[in-house]
């Protein structure tokens, strides 16, 4: 699903509670703030509340990954029945296999500049926003639109922009007498095709980024600042010194969101740039090795290298990134 | 033991009587209620049953009259070819239901065929009678089943804009491919169109299509009989086309922003237009249903079938029919098999054509797959330019002598996406041929 | 930082309007014009001779096109509905449980959900597509339904969740010695109170719903059930449908979620933040 990760840490509240651990207000919770032996008789009623999530989320999520895991290692190919045990041959095959390397290459490009320029977007704009002007709640809402709207039909939208014929950019360039105006932008030179294809989803991805910022920013007093500036600091010192460290747990929630979507992307260069292998993600890879040349056996492989490495990269970031703060 | 045994024994005579009895029973009702090929319409009344091909639907009278005479409704669905091939295969895989009745296309018969996606049509049409009067139906027929039926008698050919051609003082039309490309640039020098040739390079499968034919001009085929690559000597006529295509692009004489364009664009956006003077590979019937449309042309009564320049003259042309046929897991078969043979039967397709009246015109790029058809509508004067075409599509062979492999899906990806990538100078043709080879190889070994 | 008012701030804020609104800008434009203002030279950053013309195609024209689009608009409200109100419903029951309520594998069970979040599309798409072909649920509203189902509820407990372990317990508390029972409390006085995150929460899952694309392309066959989403990318590839009216069907598939973002803004920012903004 391309839904966009969760958001910043609650603070401790009831769920702490029972838990050994002390929370200062609770009065009333559904255990006692020190730690007692389970109850005697099981209380039903909490299970039969999650047995549907735990249903859906089994059957419908946990299940089918059990499933890609386990069959990467079989061949499954409607055109070379039967199913049997590989080993790791779809994995060596995957690795020989030149288009999807080149996949690979495109999908680490849109990851690098889609992570990086989104998040210092992200930054820049939470900081613009970080103190209550009139019109920030207007801001606001038209900032998230990008974020709101199907990633397919920004596509669309982008490629009126691009259109070598009736489009924005090389309106401009005729207006402006920089060149002849009818250039192709898409899909002829390789570079320029990834780079205007991710700048369609940093355009998609920069709203969240930026609420994960803002979020992380509002819970930094205004007395640091001031604090700051009593003791010299000009404004760029304010903001590597207190903005930036103290923004981390937000940042890091940001790039976590951007990496996920930029490793998965699949909308924006199917609708921008066909099946073309010039801007061709990993997740179309498999989606045409699975639904076109019938190898599923090939797909599951490809889909569970892609869950390791989005997987290892954001503990990565977090580990770097993120940095737990106390205010 | 013993008893338990017994018990057992005694189990399975049982579900073998069940079975027996299922089975009868299954063989009354379906003996009792299958339709022959001129029974009675009143089996079918209430049915409805989807057809989804790549095109457009015919005209509303049409169908009307078809569930008039049978009771059997229509639900077109017209879907893009590319996106079709998907859904085929995706329903097939999942065994669910998408169509009663849909797209078998020449290139997929080996692939359908052998997976059994599709219902054998021998049981329901009369073969013999249908294939002396429609020759194609051999391309579609694998080890004696019938899995489709060609409804058209699609071949690429060469169109030409005559009045382009004329105005850059060209006399005589070229009929070898040096003479064709020098005139195109002569067109291109005299400034009468900035870029005269149509080549879509979109990596779709349009562009597989026309470097087989470019091969077929060049005295080649792409794939021998088992498979193995035909290509891959830099003087095989395979690599030449792939370079003369890549050449044509870079050297100017198609248009930078056909990277992005696809056959049909190419068709309506270029040579529709006036914007191109020529396609290498165009399809057959296109004059009679977009260039010389009025409210989707601009070039009426100036394109022109030319017979494909050749090495040392007219070399053939490839045929690419569509076809027809029941997937295996259409709920109303026997409704369907009634559609196809309505839908490719003389009468239709004579209405189709338009000798029966414009109103009954089907406007998909139609040149019926029935020679008889043909014949009346080339008499009729109702093919435009139906002299090149009828003698060209006597001549017209199939890409693949053999059929395609099963494996065509796989390997036309490999041909569309690395010819793209050479055309956008992101790979040498060198590179692309070697790819394309290294994909067919692999694909020819593992059967 | 004291609330300098920087002469660039207001620059870089247009430029942030700006930025956000330009593409839809531009499709707008070349909805209102006609194929051949949309290609004229030099281009027309503004539609000079205005023309509801595409409009008027899509929502009342007999073509193919125009009818697929209507049918694929009903399809994806039809699902997006669907799978919002289920979602939310069992998601408000299950965070509420995960809230108030200590139990053995409680924990286990709530980092799980939370952890099939970062499951990539890839990891589910195929096994799924397979598992409701098993079932015969191609190309229906259920299975479709089911599937984002799936991939909605995490981020719908996790935003619930957090919403009900934020409303003081006194309620509940007050409640029960009055002689509710659990179900009482929550139906009567929990609930009400949790309103907002309830709307945030379906207003975020509806938008997701919207947006899928990949999922709907795999499962939804033909146009019975094919969302617009899907129907849209499949048209730009097709004939050649002009660009105006491929704008303009743009334009109407970004209409539903255009709109609730700007009207719903404050409870979807508030849903996504869940409760760290001041």
């Amino acid at each position: 699903m391309s839904a966009p990760r969760g958001s910043a840490r609650p603070t401790p509240r009831a769920h702490d509670v029972g838990r050994g651990v002390v929370v200062e207000g609770d009065r009333f919770d559904g255990a006692t703030s020190t730690p007692r032996p389970p109850r005697r008789r099981l209380d039903a009623l909490p299970y039969v509340l999650v047995a549907p999530v735990a249903i859906f989320i089994v059957g419908l999520a946990l299940v089918p990954a059990a499933f890609t895991i386990i069959e990467s290692f079989f061949k499954v190919d409607a055109l070379d029945p039967p199913t049997r045990f590989t080993g790791i041959g779809n994995f060596v095959e995957i690795f020989q296999n030149h288009t999807v390397m080149n996949s690979v290459a495109n999908t680490a490009f849109y990851v690098v500049v889609g992570v990086g320029v989104s998040t210092v977007l992200a930054i820049a704009m939470a900081v613009l926003l970080q103190h209550p002007f009139r019109g920030r709640g207007l801001v606001i809402a038209i900032l998230i639109l990008p974020w709101a709207l199907p990633g397919v039909v920004e596509g669309i939208l982008w490629s009126g922009i691009f259109d070598p014929n009736s489009g924005l950019i090389n309106g401009l360039v005729a207006t402006f007498h920089l060149g002849a105006g009818n250039a192709v932008l898409l899909g002829q030179n390789q570079l320029l095709t990834l780079a205007l294809i991710e700048v369609v989803q940093v355009w998609q991805i920069t709203p969240l980024s930026t609420l994960l910022i803002f979020a992380a920013l509002q819970l930094i007093p205004d007395e640091i600042y001031e604090a700051a500036v009593v003791d010299g600091a000009n404004q760029w010192r304010s903001f590597t010194s207190i903005t930036l460290p103290l923004a981390r747990p937000g940042i890091a929630v940001a790039m976590v969101q951007a990496l996920i979507a930029t490793l998965n992307i699949f909308d924006q260069p199917y609708v921008l740039n066909g099946a073309a292998s010039t801007g061709a993600s990993v997740t179309m890879e498999t989606y045409f090795i699975s639904f076109q040349n019938l190898n599923f056996g090939q797909g599951y492989a490809l889909s569970l290298l892609v869950a390791l490495v989005t997987v290892t990269l954001s503990l990565v970031v977090v580990r770097f990134v993120y940095r737990k703060v106390e205010l | 033991m013993k008893r338990r045994q017994a018990r057992v024994t005694r189990q399975r005579a049982a579900l073998a009587g069940l079975t027996a009895v299922a089975l009868l029973a299954a063989g009354c009702s379906a003996g009792g209620g299958s339709a022959t090929a001129s029974g009675a319409s009143t089996d079918f009344s209430g049915v409805t049953i989807t057809v989804a091909l790549p095109a457009d639907s015919p005209p509303a009278a049409d169908l009307a009259a078809f569930t008039q005479q049978t009771g059997i409704k229509v639900n077109w669905a017209t879907s893009d070819w590319d996106s079709l091939q998907t859904k085929i295969s995706a329903a097939a895989t999942a065994n669910t239901y998408f169509a009663d009745v849909t797209n078998v296309d020449w290139s997929r018969v080996g692939q359908l065929g052998k997976l059994g996606w599709f219902q054998p049509l021998e049981k329901y049409l009369d073969a013999n009678s249908l294939k002396a009067d429609m020759p194609q139906l051999g391309s579609f027929t694998l080890n004696g089943h019938i899995v489709g039926v060609p409804y058209d008698s699609s071949y690429m050919v060469t169109t030409v804009n005559t009045d382009l051609f004329a105005k850059a003082g060209i006399t005589t039309m070229p009929t070898t491919l040096d003479e064709y490309t020098n005139d195109l640039k002569q067109i291109k020098a005299k400034g009468v169109v900035e870029y005269p040739l149509n080549i879509p390079f979109a990596a779709a499968e349009g562009l597989s299509t026309y470097w087989y034919e470019t091969t077929g001009a060049l005295g080649g085929t792409v794939l021998d009989a088992s498979g193995k690559p035909q290509f891959t000597d830099p003087s095989s006529p395979g690599y030449k086309a792939a370079q003369w295509m890549v050449d044509a692009i870079k050297g100017g004489l198609v248009p930078p922003g056909n990277i992005n364009v696809n056959d049909s664009q190419g068709e309506q956006t270029l040579m529709a237009q006036g914007m191109a003077a020529s396609t290498l590979s165009d399809y057959s019937g296109l004059i009679n249903s977009l260039y010389n449309v009025k409210d989707s042309s601009k070039v009426t009564d100036k394109i022109q079938y030319l017979p494909t320049p050749g090495v040392t003259g007219p070399a053939g042309n490839l045929s690419n029919p569509d076809g027809m046929g029941i997937p295996k897991q259409a709920k109303n078969p026997a409704a369907a098999a009634k559609f196809i043979e309505w839908f490719n039967s003389a009468s239709t397709q004579e209405d189709f054509s338009g000798l029966n009246g414009q109103d009954k015109v089907w406007g998909s790029s139609f040149i019926p797959s029935r020679i008889s058809v043909v014949e009346k509508l080339a008499q009729a004067g109702g093919l435009a330019d139906g002299t090149h075409l009828a003698a060209m599509l006597k001549t017209a062979s199939p890409v693949f002598p053999q059929g395609a492999p099963t494996w065509y899906p796989t390997f036309s990806n490999a041909v569309y996406t690395n010819l793209h990538a050479a055309a956008t100078g992101s790979m040498s043709v060198a590179d692309a041929i070697s790819a394309i080879a290294e994909v067919a190889n692999q694909q020819a070994r593992n059967g | 930082m004291s609330a300098r008012r920087h002469p660039l701030r207001s620059v870089a804020l247009g430029l942030v309007i700006l930025w956000s609104i330009v593409p839809i800008y531009w499709a707008a434009k070349s909805a209102l014009q006609t194929e051949s203002a949309a290609r004229s030279r030099p281009v027309e950053y503004f539609p000079l001779h205005p023309t509801l013309d595409n409009f008027r195609i899509l929502l009342s024209g007999q073509g193919d096109v125009a009818v697929g689009i209507r049918h694929s608009l009903l399809n994806i409200v039809i699902e997006c509905t669907a799978a919002t109100a289920v979602t939310v419903t069992l998601a408000a029951l299950a965070a509420y449980a995960f809230a108030r309520f200590t139990f053995r594998g409680r924990n286990v069970l709530f980092y799980t959900v939370l952890a099939t979040m970062a499951f990539p599309p890839n990891t589910t798409l195929i096994p799924l597509y397979r598992i409701m072909s098993d079932f015969g649920l191609v190309n229906t509203y259920t299975g479709i339904v089911l599937v984002y189902v799936s991939g909605f509820l995490p981020l719908a407990v996790w935003v619930l969740h957090n919403y009900f372990a934020s409303i003081p317990t006194s309620i509940e508390e007050a409640g029960r010695i009055d002689g509710a029972s659990r179900m009482q409390v929550f139906w009567h006085l929990v609930l009400p109170l949790a309103v907002p995150g309830i709307i945030s929460t379906a207003l975020i899952t509806f938008l997701f719903g919207w947006a899928q694309f990949l999922f709907p392309l795999v499962l939804s066959t033909d146009l019975s059930t094919q969302p617009l989403t899907v129907l849209i990318a499949a048209l730009q590839g097709r004939h050649v449908v002009p660009s105006t009216l491929m704008s303009a069907a743009g334009l109407l598939a970004i209409a539903v979620p255009a709109v609730i973002a700007l009207a719903f803004n404050r409870y979807i920012v508030s849903g996504l933040l869940a409760g760290s903004t001041k």
